[in-house]
């Protein structure tokens, strides 16, 4: 058992350690100086892409897909809470019953996002089309984790079975699409920065109060 | 465009080759956006290509896609151990073959999708990456590889003669002078020192000069200090589109010589929506420096006229019920949203806007160089259906634009699509409505 905790902190560091180095090597790239003078603030921008701009409001198609948008929000939570349990479990960390309820649900509100996801893109035949394997693979990965996370929280015996897992998925993260995880809000920063410097976000009124 | 290769003719290592532009081409907001992309498909609706056709292929996620799977192949160590798991693909004529017709024949670049991209990506900027691979293989669609070699080989993309040019405006002056009935009124050309250089479209000296006099009788009404150049007057610069960074800087090169020689303030832009891009934004960044004067769009200057009280309309002379199409370089890209609403709202009696409208407005159909590309022309009438009901819902009479692209597709959509509109500038109607004399 100490072996295989050990394993997951090993694993996290390869993960952590991959993507950071995955980051880096991006962003050695380097950036555009941005010569042309600016119109509007980059940082507003910045705040309206981290913030308000990702309301389904402001997102036509956020909106016209509110039940892959509003599922898409309840899997990541569930996944944050996935390794919430991975984290108590590994470092052994006494939880209040509450906090393993709310880390419980979410996981399994995760788990069930994750797979009506999954499910939408093997039954709709353009998502099917557009994904390749790793689109599947990523999520059924995480959909596993998350139900073997649910199961550990519940039942002891599930804990080893749920450590060897998280190790290979921890390993498999800087490999595959889940990398995406470190690239988002690296991409929203941009997308904001770009957009706030030339004035054309955030937008002077909402769209839906236009 | 004398000696560009086929599809066909060539070899792997012009394939390698492109693979190493591609490579040199991506700065780190670019491999942060394809890094970003998983694929969810709800940017389907975003674009008018795939609003009309419903084709996988014209889903935005689809047209990243093709660089994301070669970037992948030869750019990323998880796509190079797990090719087949990853998507990734080998760059040879089969894959080149999908990128033409996808990056350059389903694309506008508007940027709508990147507006409603859930991780931000900046697709226009990606795509317009994958076509300077193509243009560096010399695979630009004719139509619009010979209108930028026309630009570069003799300073507009219409191939007009300084000759033309300077008696075209020579011309356009005595027509003004007799429109106002001010001996006065000029088109000043050359004159150092001014407040700005005006750069005009080549289709307005070529084939609607008056939009031209319109500006001019705007500029006149309000007292302003303008020029036009010899040297240089085109505003546009094709290669945006094509995505060949070198031929662009050498046209934003023009532009910004003929500005500093002429000493002026400021570089204003014609109605032109690429124009307004290409200057205000890209040209610094391709030319690597901060420009000394400012860039500007036309709306801005009659926007502050108005504001300042150096000219007023009488919105009376346009009843017409008028809407507005937002040129997506202009507004979405470019950040000029209120200035063209402004000018219109004091220049006619019955404004409505679209829906939507300002920065999620549908693209026209006209940008990203498929009014040059007859190859696509089909498609590129088809997709402005989108763009056609939308006008048709406001039941306006007159569809106004501040963009000559715009202006073009827009016309060409109103005969296809029988819309019953006209289609005007926005210049035009404010020139119209100015009133002279109250200076």
């Amino acid at each position: 058992m100490n072996a295989l905790r050990w394993g997951v902190v090993a694993a996290g560091f390869i993960s952590l350690g991959s993507l950071t180095f995955l980051v880096f090597k991006a962003l050695s790239r380097g950036r555009a100086p941005f010569y042309a003078a600016p119109q509007g603030r980059a940082s507003s921008g910045i705040a309206y892409a981290l913030g308000r701009g990702l309301l389904p409001w402001e997102k036509e198609s956020a909106r016209l897909h509110l039940g892959a948008y509003l599922g898409g929000i309840v899997y990541h939570l569930g996944v944050f809470a996935g390794f919430g349990i991975l984290g108590a479990l590994t470092l052994n960390i006494d939880l209040p019953p509450l906090v393993w309820m709310v880390l419980r649900l979410a996981s399994a509100a995760g788990l069930a996002a994750g797979l009506g996801l999954l499910a939408k893109r093997i039954l709709k035949s353009q998502a099917r089309r557009l994904s390749v394997p790793d689109d599947f693979g990523a999520n059924l990965f995480v959909d596993i984790f998350l139900a073997t996370a649910l199961a550990a929280s519940l039942r002891p015996a599930v804990v080893p079975l749920f450590f060897g897992y998280s190790i290979f998925l921890l390993v498999f993260i800087p490999l595959g699409k889940i990398r995406h995880c470190f690239f988002f809000f690296l991409s929203r920063i941009s997308f904001g920065r770009f957009f706030g410097r030339r004035g054309a976000l955030p937008p002077l009124k909402s769209e839906r109060e236009r | 465009m004398s000696g560009k290769p086929s599809l066909e003719s060539l070899r792997p290592e012009d394939f390698k080759a492109a693979v190493r532009r591609l490579a040199g081409l991506l700065d780190a907001s670019s491999v942060v956006n394809l890094e970003s992309c998983v694929r969810c498909g709800l940017c389907a609706e975003s674009c008018h290509y795939y609003l009309d056709d419903g084709d996988i292929r014209s889903i935005p996620a689809a047209k990243l896609n093709l660089v994301i799977r070669v970037f992948k192949r030869y750019l990323s160590p998880g796509g190079r151990i797990l090719r087949g798991w990853m998507g990734a693909r080998d760059f040879d004529a089969a894959e080149v073959r999908e990128w033409i017709d996808s990056l350059y024949g389903r694309c506008t670049l508007c940027g709508r999708c990147a507006l409603n991209c859930a991780m931000g990506i900046n697709i226009p900027a990606i795509i317009r990456k994958g076509r300077g691979v193509l243009a560096s293989m010399g695979l630009v669609p004719d139509g619009l590889s010979s209108t930028v070699d026309l630009a570069r080989d003799t300073g507009n993309n219409m191939g007009i003669s300084k000759v033309e040019w300077v008696e075209t405006v020579a011309w356009l002056e005595e027509e003004l002078q007799a429109e106002t009935g001010d001996p006065s009124a000029r088109l000043p050309m050359d004159a150092r020192g001014a407040d700005f250089l005006y750069l005009v479209n080549p289709r307005e000296p070529k084939f609607y000069p008056l939009t031209l006099t319109a500006a001019a009788k705007i500029f006149h009404a309000a007292g302003g200090s303008w020029t036009l150049s010899s040297d240089f007057f085109d505003v546009t610069n094709y290669a945006f589109f094509s995505g060949d960074d070198l031929i662009a800087a050498l046209i934003s090169r023009r532009a910004k010589e003929a500005a500093e020689k002429l000493d002026v303030k400021a570089l204003v832009l014609s109605e032109c929506g690429h124009g307004f891009g290409s200057n205000r934004w890209e040209a610094p960044e391709w030319l690597a420096e901060k420009t000394g004067f400012e860039v500007k769009s036309v709306l801005q200057v009659v926007a502050g006229y108005i504001r300042e009280g150096r000219i007023s309309l009488d919105p009376a002379r346009n009843v017409k019920p008028v809407t507005l199409h937002d040129p997506c370089r202009l507004v979405r890209m470019g950040g000029i949203v209120e200035e063209q609403r402004f000018i219109l709202r004091h220049a006619v009696k019955d404004f409505i806007e679209m829906t939507p409208n300002r920065e999620q407005n549908y693209c026209c159909g006209g940008g990203g160089g498929q009014l040059s590309m007859t190859d696509f022309t089909a498609r590129r009438r088809s997709a402005g259906r989108i763009k056609s009901e939308q006008i048709r819902r406001t039941q306006a009479r007159v569809v106004a634009t501040p963009c000559h692209n715009c202006l073009d597709q827009l016309a060409e959509l109103a005969k296809h699509h029988k819309l019953g509109v006209e289609v005007k500038s926005v210049l035009e109607l404010a020139a119209e409505a100015v009133v002279l004399g109250d200076r």
